[in-house]
């Protein structure tokens, strides 16, 4: 295409692209067999064509720098996908095949001392086990005066199908630490929603406090009549546990014990191990799930990862506001 | 034949081999090579992402823990969280892509003969797509889609004969199993791609709808003789696409990455504008979530606060509209295409959309508050009566008479001292807007900030010329040459715009290098890698304007005018 200077009234001047292209015409014209005779009686389409099969014109030129260039910003943006394709990579999953020994640890990093846990301690002590995103309440248990009590070992059902396990009571130097999951296997709620009532709460007064504390005058009753000092209760809908035998529901709408963790103390060190787990299954994350009744199937889920060797155990917060 | 390019030998062996001249790919006029004639590229090019998002996903998801999977998707998968947004988005473009190309077929009467099959896969493959995003969203598992598939199961289980549904669709997704809809997500997809061949394949037999200028009346289809002229599907015709497909993809890729890594984004605002899942539905945050059904379907949740009875409910919501377009090719049987000579439909399509747009927002703001009957006049008699008159009224202009444009305001209005102070003003405006914006985002500051945006680009867009080209002030005659003759001025003048083009394309080849450079240092997990996800949809971007600028410098020819 013939371009032009762009002022009104000025010369056609020829531009560099042009002025190459006739040289290269002339060049065919004098060495690659130009006929003229041809020419005279074929006219322009002749010398069209032979221009065409002999120089490299203007546009083609042009066309393959800018393709070059179209193809280099192509090659680019593969040579920018080229990381993404690790998503193809499924990432490495930790698998663990039995349960994880795990030291408690303080918020400081150090190993808890089992003496040291307060009794019946309003505040929410939780740690994650087996699996990171798996919270379980860490009870040091008392009679109503704030001693702590031996817990017995125990059977504990479950309503839903009747079986029955053996709750191995407490540990710790007074036989009264004990550790529970704290999702509630009724809908899978979490603290605050469900946490431990010391004697001090456990009493009518509570049956008009706000949420996340409110009792329920069945929790109540229930408490009475099992002879609990003590109770988990879930805020939720209502379900209560009995820490001292093993987290027995004590009232629905949970048709299954809260899972044990299993705890070993070391006399020597005074550190606490949790070992493993022991009742139905932790209940599942997600939508509306179903525990299972074998508490091992958790650790072959593909989602989440083992707590490892040690776990923190934080202590969360006082729901109780006075 | 010695001195064929190594490029051009590719091309034609491909060329050959794929025996592109004889498939019935339809040869495209140089004036329609603009967006709007396209819509229909964008809505495909969205479709093809997500179906390929959506594979690299089936990789990871597990239905038997959805929510669960989709969190490690995002948390742990590399990458995940890129691929998992911008599927999302990729179905929410191609909604929203889909309702302009139908909308605009609908207005320009592309439905009519010969058409008419082709706009009925249309409106069945618009029903899928819905469908299909809504079970895609059920898979997330979170507490919003739970609850949304609560309520489409109450919809369906309010109509005894209908109930037998249930176990079909959603198996047993409230104990947790999502094999079924994701199941069905896929067969859905499938379905769309299936008639998708067919929509492709008769707008490649008929060909795109041309101009009104060229084929005022009704089967608007170019004859073979005519065909034969126009630039055949390769190259130009598939270069061009090429550019529309990668923008698309970029958009979608770049925005939810964006609005991910800007993570003031709280998780309660509006779900359309933030990628992340809700809590679980057990988890006690759940309690504080509003529940919404995906913005898509907010209109249909609107309309079941009109009335308690569900089969009117449907009616009034799906069925009549649905069977409307579905036969809107056979009631509308006239040849004209103008849509001031099919001014009922046109209000029609109107009104459709008005009443979509307003039923959705006001799903938006009050979910599931129940509507009066009288409350309901109010709100959707006004735009029946205004739309009514503006078709009665709305005066058509036969072709041929003098048409004098009036322009809304002059371009030297724009120039003035005052204006341009006042522009400076709504500068400033706009600058502070936007930082409130960015600072706070909320639908407040954005509802402040929206519409100073949209205020400054229009006056901006008025003042460039004026800024740039120093035009003459209140002359507006210069550029008017409706003559059909090659003016040498107007080459010159795409010669060098074409010039442009291509620095422009050696700058977007640097600035892609760049880029895809810095793309090998950003770590695959977590909130940074959502910045891969940005870069990636801006790599995108380039690469569709790369190629939309070497079609520019390649193909564009001086004469060739919007019709």
């Amino acid at each position: 295409m013939l371009s032009f200077h762009s002022k009104k009234g000025d010369k056609k001047v020829l531009s560099p692209d042009e002025f190459h292209f006739i040289r290269e015409l002339t060049f065919a014209i004098r060495n690659k067999g130009f006929d003229p005779k041809e020419f005279v009686k074929k006219g322009d389409s002749y010398l069209f064509n032979f221009a065409e099969k002999n120089t490299s014109g203007i546009d083609e030129k042009r066309r393959n720098f800018l393709k070059a260039m179209v193809i280099g910003v192509g090659v680019v943006t593969v040579a920018g996908i080229i990381p993404g394709l690790r998503v193809l990579v499924p990432p490495n999953v930790s698998a663990v095949s039995s349960f994880p020994k795990s030291v408690l640890l303080n918020s400081s990093g150090s190993p808890l001392k089992a003496s040291s846990i307060s009794v019946n301690s309003p505040i929410i002590m939780l740690f994650n086990y087996p699996l990171s995103g798996e919270p379980n309440f860490l009870l040091n248990l008392g009679d109503s005066s704030g001693k702590p009590v031996e817990v017995p070992s125990s059977t504990v059902t479950v309503p839903q199908t009747g079986d029955k396990y053996t709750f191995p009571g407490g540990v710790g130097p007074n036989k009264s630490i004990v550790a529970y999951s704290a999702i509630c296997q009724h809908l899978g709620c979490k603290p605050p929603f469900i946490h431990f009532y010391p004697p001090k709460y456990l009493t009518p007064a509570q049956l008009t406090a706000p949420e996340p504390d409110t009792l329920t005058a069945e929790a109540l009753a229930s408490a009475k009549s099992a002879k609990a000092p003590a109770i988990i209760h879930c805020d939720c809908h209502g379900s209560t546990y009995d820490p001292y035998h093993g987290a027995q529901p004590l009232t629905g709408p949970t048709v299954r014990p809260l899972p044990t963790v299993l705890l070993e103390w070391d006399s020597s060190t005074d550190y606490l191990y949790a070992l493993g787990s022991l009742g139905v299954g932790i209940y599942p994350e997600g939508a509306n799930g179903v525990p299972s009744k074998n508490p091992t199937v958790d650790l072959s889920s593909n989602f989440g990862s083992s707590v490892g060797d040690k776990t923190e155990v934080k202590e969360a917060e006082n729901p109780f506001s006075s | 034949m010695s001195k064929e390019s190594l490029s051009s030998r590719v091309s034609n062996w491909f060329k050959d081999r794929l025996g592109l001249d004889d498939l019935p790919l339809f040869k495209t006029p140089d004036y329609m090579f603009h967006v709007n004639e396209w819509l229909g590229a964008l809505v495909a090019g969205a479709f093809f992402y997500t179906v390929i998002s959506g594979l690299i996903l089936l990789l990871y998801y597990n239905p038997e823990a959805g929510y669960d999977a989709t969190e490690t998707i995002i948390n742990t998968v590399p990458y995940g969280s890129v691929f998992l947004y911008s599927h999302l988005y990729g179905s929410y473009a191609m909604i929203i892509l889909a309702y302009i190309h139908m909308f605009r077929n609908y207005f320009t009467g592309a439905y009519k003969k010969p058409r008419e099959l082709l706009w009925i896969f249309g409106v069945l493959m618009l029903v899928l797509t819905l469908g299909a995003s809504f079970l895609g969203y059920s898979l997330i598992g979170d507490v919003l889609a739970t609850s949304a598939v609560d309520v489409g199961a109450g919809i369906i289980s309010s109509v005894p004969q209908l109930s037998f549904l249930l176990p079909i669709l959603f198996g047993n997704y409230d104990s947790g199993d999502f094999t079924r809809v994701l199941a069905w997500h896929i067969i859905l997809v499938a379905l769309i791609g299936f008639l998708f061949v067919f929509h492709l394949l008769m707008a490649e037999r008929y060909g795109m709808m041309p101009s009104r200028k060229v084929k005022p009346k009704a089967p608007a289809v170019y004859t073979k003789e005519e065909d034969q002229k126009f630039n055949p599907w390769w190259p130009r015709n598939f270069v061009y696409m090429m550019s529309l497909i990668f923008l698309t993809w970029g958009f979608i890729i770049a925005i939810p990455n964006a609005l991910a890594y800007l993570n003031g984004l709280p998780q309660e605002l509006d779900p359309f504008l933030n990628p992340k899942p809700a809590p679980p539905p057990s988890s006690p945050l759940a309690a504080q979530v509003t529940t919404y059904p995906p913005w898509f379907f907010l209109f249909v949740y609107k309309i079941a606060d009109f009335t308690s009875d569900v089969v009117l409910f449907l009616l009034i919501g799906v069925i009549i509209p649905l069977v409307y377009l579905l036969l809107v090719p056979f009631i509308d049987r006239t040849d004209e295409l103008h849509p001031l000579k099919r001014r009922v439909f046109t209000g029609i399509g109107i009104l459709m959309i008005t009443y979509l747009v307003q039923t959705s927002i006001w799903g938006d703001i009050q979910p599931g508050i129940q509507v009066s009957v009288a409350e309901q006049v109010l709100a959707y008699l006004p735009p029946a009566i205004i739309v009514a008159i503006g078709m009665a009224f709305l005066p058509y202009r036969e072709k041929g008479s003098t048409r004098t444009k009036v322009p809304m305001f002059k371009k030297a209005q724009f120039s003035s001292p005052i204006a341009v102070l006042l522009f400076m003003i709504l500068a400033m405006l706009m600058a502070g807007a936007a930082t409130l914006f960015l600072a706070s985002p909320s639908p407040l500051s954005a509802a402040i900030f929206l519409p100073i945006l949209s205020l400054f680009v229009f006056y901006a867009k008025a003042l460039t010329p004026v800024a740039i080209k120093a035009m003459p002030q209140g002359d507006s005659s210069a550029s008017d040459s409706t003559s059909e003759t090659i003016n040498s001025t107007d080459v010159i003048k795409l010669e060098r715009k074409k010039r442009i083009a291509t620095y422009m394309i050696g700058v977007l080849l640097i600035m892609s290098a760049i880029i895809a450079a810095d793309m090998w240092t950003i770590p695959s997990t977590g909130f940074e890698s959502n910045m891969w996800g940005i870069d990636l949809g801006l790599l995108f971007i380039m690469l569709g304007e790369a190629i939309s600028l070497y079609h520019y410098v390649v193909y564009k020819k001086p004469n060739e005018s919007y019709e």
